[in-house]
């Protein structure tokens, strides 16, 4: 028998909410999909749309954006930056045809570890019927 | 039609009395019909330069060229450069000040209204025309294209031999300039998304189907980059050369130094390649076409930027080059920028 669908999933997490809430999901032993591969970045609004194209590029099936509830960024603003910078993102990418379930974004703090599962959860339930990414990946 | 008669005569005036270092502006271009950018420092010359439907280049970018060429001079001449805008192009400087890429006071602005007009999309004209050379185009007072070929005159209604970004334009008027020419009319198209919403409504199978094969033809030849008047980057970040190299850099750093996107002109390359340019150009590009026409293999790069120009309007209300004082696209929000797509 075929082994599963396993998704992999790039996420990048604030520091100071996703981050330390994916960190007490682990501390508390909660259980959620493997599928995950996190990067810790400085702030949500850091993340430039290049990493999110080299990351399908590289050959992610599903990339996550994730920082601090509107109000609550360590910047003060950053995360109201990358609302709209992923926001023109994720339209690009329906744009050209990509499904648009392997590209997300998340407001996870630092306290919603539940959340953080649950957003994961859903994300990898999405990207199993979908199969594996191949249209913007490299020598798929 | 506008008439740059004035223009002309203001242009001899400024080069005379030495107020100007230069203009830049339309010329007969080397095929004969089609214009071109010529460069004028004497005022005998002025009479080169020309109006017509085949105006289609964005001259701004080559402001891009004056300021990097006026940084490596020792003493620059400081005096500002003419230059003749259409509406499009007048936008793209209007880009350019808000960026503070240039001042106001680097550029004498010869605006020219399109009025009812537009320019011709080469591609349209080429296959009315079936063969047959055109001489000379023009706008007729009745609003029609007049283009002589070498048996005689045809007539063509204007929205036939329109390029397809004049059909869409939404300020078919130069929205700054120094001395204007023409009408400010505004002529607010039927449907300013038009092209796009036709693309939206194929499915997501159709729509990938129709990308993958516009940018599989891709050759990187970067044409779309350096026509481009908002691509002013003195690195980019798609060529894999900004490696500070000295003595030290050891192979092995070179070697494995990240490259974002690979030079090879593989599909999945080429998507990046597109993909950071439609965004890089999101709340910038003023869909002036050049990209398109230079591009040798005629992918519909536009679209990408169009796209971009249309969900910033609908989404954060944004419109691209109006105001030189208000803060770019990206680099602002506004507390009620939707957030619905976050979970």
């Amino acid at each position: 028998m075929a082994e599963e669908f396993e998704p992999k999933i790039v996420a990048f997490l604030c520091k100071w909410c996703s981050s330390a809430g994916s960190d007490m999901a682990g501390v508390s032993r909660m259980e959620y999909p493997p599928n995950v591969v996190p990067i810790q970045v400085m702030c949500s609004g850091s993340v430039s749309p290049l990493y999110i194209f080299s990351a399908f590029n590289k050959g992610a099936d599903g990339v996550l954006v994730s920082g601090c509830h509107p109000g609550d960024c360590h910047y003060i603003k950053g995360n109201y930056y990358a609302r709209r910078r992923i926001h023109l993102v994720k339209k690009l990418l329906e744009f050209i045809g990509l499904e648009p379930q392997r590209f997300q974004m998340s407001w996870v703090s630092a306290a919603e570890a539940t959340k953080y599962t649950q957003v994961i959860k859903e994300f990898v339930k999405e990207l199993k019927p979908l199969g594996p990414q191949t249209k913007l990946r490299r020598n798929p | 039609m506008a008439k740059i008669e004035d223009l002309k005569e203001e242009a001899r005036k400024l080069l005379r009395e030495g107020k100007i270092k230069y203009i830049i502006g339309y010329g007969t271009g080397s095929n004969g019909w089609m214009a071109g950018p010529v460069f004028i420092k004497n005022p005998e010359d002025v009479d080169k330069l020309v109006w017509d439907p085949t105006c289609v280049h964005n001259l701004s970018r080559f402001l891009v060229d004056e300021k990097r060429r006026k940084a490596r001079e020792k003493q620059p001449d400081k005096r500002p450069v003419g230059i003749f805008v259409k509406g499009c192009d007048s936008r793209a400087i209007v880009v350019l000040l808000q960026e503070k890429f240039i001042e106001r006071n680097d550029v004498y602005i010869l605006g020219i209204s399109c009025e009812n007009g537009g320019v011709v999309d080469e591609h349209k004209l080429t296959r009315k025309l079936k063969g047959e050379k055109p001489k000379k185009i023009e706008l007729s007072d009745n609003g029609q294209f007049v283009v002589t070929t070498g048996n005689g005159k045809v007539e063509f209604p204007v929205g036939e031999l329109l390029a397809e970004r004049c059909l869409e334009c939404q300020a078919n008027f130069p929205v700054i300039s120094d001395i204007l020419s023409g009408e400010k009319t505004k002529r607010p198209p039927e449907k300013p998304f038009g092209s796009i919403e036709k693309m939206e409504r194929l499915s997501q199978a159709d729509r990938w189907r129709f990308w993958k094969e516009q940018l599989n033809k891709c050759i990187r030849c970067y044409a779309c980059r350096s026509v481009c008047p908002m691509c002013y980057c003195d690195e980019c970040v798609v060529d894999s050369i900004n490696l500070a190299v000295s003595a030290d850099t050891t192979a092995e750093e070179k070697a494995n130094k990240v490259k974002w996107v690979q030079r090879s002109a593989e599909s999945s390359e080429n998507f990046v390649y597109h993909f950071v340019r439609a965004i890089h150009l999101a709340g910038r590009c003023i869909d002036c076409g050049e990209c398109e026409r230079a591009c040798p293999l005629d992918i519909p790069i536009r679209f990408l930027n169009k796209k971009l120009e249309k969900e910033a309007k609908e989404l954060f209300g944004y419109e691209v080059g109006f105001d030189p004082a208000q803060p770019s696209l990206i680099s602002s929000f506004k507390d009620e920028d939707p957030g619905d797509f976050i979970r």
